[in-house]
């Protein structure tokens, strides 16, 4: 071990560290319950981003191939631990307006960001399962956090049980890829698969099977059942944080293992992913029509959006597009994610105790009444629906753009479609709010009010300088072996 | 045949019957006493492949923890110890499909797997597979980041459960 | 000796049988016990597998395999005795407060 090794994990060192210690601090020295944890659990994230963003522009391996530092991995540390910080902020008066304020939350949020921050560094395979499990476990004990009421209560056993049989999967499709390569480290499956040393079919129900696994967890169709119920019944700071953290999660491990190290099997799994990413974009926006719970409406409308990014996934084989679909999908997680955070702090501003607050029609009049909080929700559901100027309509232009360029015309008409139904849906929402008379309730704490803002304004701002973020993300390519 | 022909043939038996009945059986306590059998079942196996470490983890883990823990919580919710109910879901013909098509897709790739039918290398008599596993899991060249990750990841865990069991006052 | 491809059909039978549990049956035990046998299948995969290449890798995975399933243990019957508490149900279909 060099320092090398250890500097190429630091982000994550210093968030383990700093949660680990956080739980003794606020056992041993702030005791009482309004205290500082959110604001030391944000301060460890921004540290922690420091150490990412300072590894800026380096390209290696550490620990004999176990983790690797690329510019996908900082891009996706950096995006983690600001979802985190959002994630902090919209929970912090959410918790205390739900009287279920403990600062175990903020530690078990740390502990899930240390899982995916160790998914975009992930080199192996073990590394990969584990850190799944490290992003999953927190977030199962999250969703149920607003016991003993029977909706997160349930979500959290849906969500553990599906979480773990999509574990089950993971760890068969693991032992076959090492059955067939006889290694786990995606350096070692790339070679083996170069030598012909590898059995290419065992090794393509291994992929297969890991993206079962994973797909679930990014709530691709047909592996999406639980959504709608586990988004509906989780808290929804948890419910924010999971639709963009453990989503984000997901699509880091399915970029890093089947860009750099499957990229030989595209001919036996392109045409799976296709067909996965159509579905998922067509039942996602589909479905959402009926809803008439913003929180079940934005869960199909976060399976559509992982529907989007599993096009630029659909073209991992083609070597000369991967590294801009690569960018692409990172770039479309950016404003997913601006635009998702954004959507559910107006639903948090509208929520009030035992689920109310979150039909459709309590959105009426909002625009009369609230106009700031309105116009933010309007510009967030524009981006959702792909509408200039927004970043969710530069996210879908890159996005189509890899997909045209890897030749899927069809996948690509088929997400251009999907998107004029999504219209439908989402600016109905709009038409709620400004056409239609009513007597919102907001509670829109300074925190919130704050995410809202600056994540409206972001979405609107960042699209027109769309430019240098997208040449940051197209920076951020996978590190190949 | 041959003795080792036959310790496999019984345990494999036993090993899948008892996995079965898991699946079927109404009694949940009888399901998990089944899954105890699966599990001594595989610890064998274990045995048969070498990696007597791993058969006595199993035993430890598996049998003396986690078996334990399911019957604490079959107990704690008696209630339904044993349900008068259908015990099946209502899709299960699909899902009789899905496992045989899983099932048929599994052992079509196995056959073609070229080592399929060759035999298992001896170990080496000198080689010290726990000493080595050991090492391997403390070196930085190994396997030392899983190591320490799981360790997190058991700390999140233990906060998580008793976050989930902590009474409200 | 034996061919270790009669290891691996066996961790195949095994999968399945894990995952028809998951599939059919109501009772949360049930499922996660179902769930527990198809990690074990995937361990057996991993041995069998290690033992062809003559590779320590396949059972250290095993070993982690095995820490996670005892974490998931933890929280998930954590989560189901809780969800007991609450209802005085743990079948999944009656998992069914939120509707569309």
């Amino acid at each position: 071990m060099n320092v090398q090794d250890l500097y190429a994990i630091s982000p994550l060192i210093v968030l383990v560290t700093w949660a680990t210690l956080l739980i003794l601090v606020d056992v041993y020295i702030i005791r009482d319950r309004n205290g500082g944890t959110p604001i030391l659990a944000a301060l460890g994230l921004l540290v922690a981003m420091g150490f990412a963003i300072a590894q800026t522009g380096q390209q290696y391996t550490a620990f004999n191939g176990m983790a690797v530092v690329d510019g996908f991995a900082i891009f996706l540390q950096v995006l983690f631990l600001g979802s985190g910080l959002v994630g902090i902020a919209l929970a912090y008066n959410y918790l205390q307006r739900m009287g279920i304020e403990r600062s175990e939350y903020y530690i078990l949020l740390l502990y899930s960001i240390s899982g995916m921050m160790l998914m975009a560094i992930a080199a192996d395979l073990i590394v990969v399962f584990l850190a799944l499990e490290l992003l999953s476990i927190p977030l199962y004990v999250l969703a149920g956090f607003g016991r003993p009421k029977v909706e997160p209560e349930e979500a959290a056993l849906k969500y553990f049980l599906l979480g773990a049989f999509a574990g089950g999967f993971v760890v068969y499709g693991i032992a076959l890829a090492f059955g067939a390569t006889a290694t786990t480290s995606l350096a070692g499956i790339v070679q083996a698969v170069n030598a012909g040393s590898a059995n290419l079919t065992l090794l393509s129900i291994g992929a297969a099977l890991i993206l079962i696994g994973l797909g679930f967890k990014v709530a691709a169709v047909p592996f999406h059942m639980w959504t709608p119920d586990v988004y509906q019944g989780a808290p929804s700071a948890v419910t924010a944080f999971m639709s963009v953290g453990a989503k984000a999660g997901g699509f880091a491990a399915l970029l890093r293992v089947f860009v750099s190290a499957l990229p030989e099997l595209a001919a036996d799994l392109s045409p799976v992913l296709w067909v996965l990413a159509a579905l998922t974009m067509i039942l996602g926006n589909v479905v959402a029509i009926a809803q008439g719970n913003i929180k079940r409406l934005l869960a199909y409308s976060s399976i559509a959006h992982a529907g989007y990014i599993l096009m630029a996934l659909v073209v991992f084989g083609n070597t000369q597009v991967s590294s801009d679909a690569v960018a692409a999908a990172l770039f479309y997680l950016v404003a997913y994610a601006v635009t998702s955070f954004g959507a559910w702090a107006v639903v948090i501003a509208l929520e009030k105790a035992e689920q109310k607050g979150l039909a459709l029609d309590d959105y009426a009049g909002l625009g009369r009444k609230y106009p700031g909080l309105a116009a933010a929700m309007a510009v967030f559901m524009l981006s959702f629906t792909g509408v200039p100027p927004t970043l969710g309509f530069v996210g879908k232009l890159y996005l189509f753009r890899t997909v045209l360029e890897g030749g899927f015309i069809w996948l690509a008409v088929i997400g251009v479609l999907t998107s004029l139904v999504s219209a439908y849906y989402y600016l109905r929402i709009v038409v709620i709010m400004y056409m239609r008379d009513g007597d919102p309730q907001v509670h829109a704490e300074p925190w919130l009010r704050l995410t809202a803002g600056v994540t409206a304004v972001a979405t609107v701002v960042l699209s027109l300088y769309a430019g240098p973020l997208f040449a940051w993300a197209s920076q951020a390519v996978l590190k190949l072996f | 045949m041959t003795a080792l022909q036959i310790i496999f043939l019984i345990t494999a038996v036993i090993t899948l019957g008892a996995a079965a009945m898991v699946v079927i059986t109404r009694n949940l306590v009888h399901a998990a006493l089944w899954l105890i059998m699966t599990f001594f079942g595989i610890s064998v196996l274990y045995v048969l492949l070498n990696a007597g470490f791993l058969a006595v983890a199993q035993v430890v883990i598996y049998i003396g923890a986690i078996s334990i823990l399911m019957i604490f919580a079959i107990m704690l919710t008696r209630r339904v110890q044993q349900d008068f109910g259908p015990q099946t879901n209502a899709a299960w013909p699909w899902a009789l499909v899905i496992a045989a098509a899983l099932f048929g897709g599994l052992i079509w790739i196995f056959s073609g797997w070229g080592n399929f039918f060759t035999q298992a290398p001896v170990m080496g008599e000198r080689a010290d597979p726990l000493r080595q596993l050991g090492m391997a899991l403390v070196s930085p060249e190994q396997y030392v980041i899983p190591f320490e990750v799981a360790s997190v990841m058991l700390t999140a865990a233990l906060i998580g459960a008793i976050m989930v069991a902590w009474e409200r006052k | 000796m034996l061919p270790v491809g009669y290891y691996i059909a066996l961790s195949a039978i095994l999968f399945t049988l894990g995952a028809l549990g998951v599939l059919i049956r109501r009772n949360s035990i049930v499922i996660f016990m179902s769930i527990e046998l198809m990690l074990n299948a995937g361990n057996l995969a991993f041995v069998a597998f290690a033992r062809a290449y003559q590779s320590l890798s396949g059972q250290i995975f095993v070993f982690f395999i095995m820490a996670v399933a005892a974490a998931e243990v933890a929280v998930g019957l954590a989560l189901i005795v809780a969800i007991f508490q609450t209802k005085r149900s743990i079948d999944v279909d009656q998992l069914n407060t939120m509707q569309g």
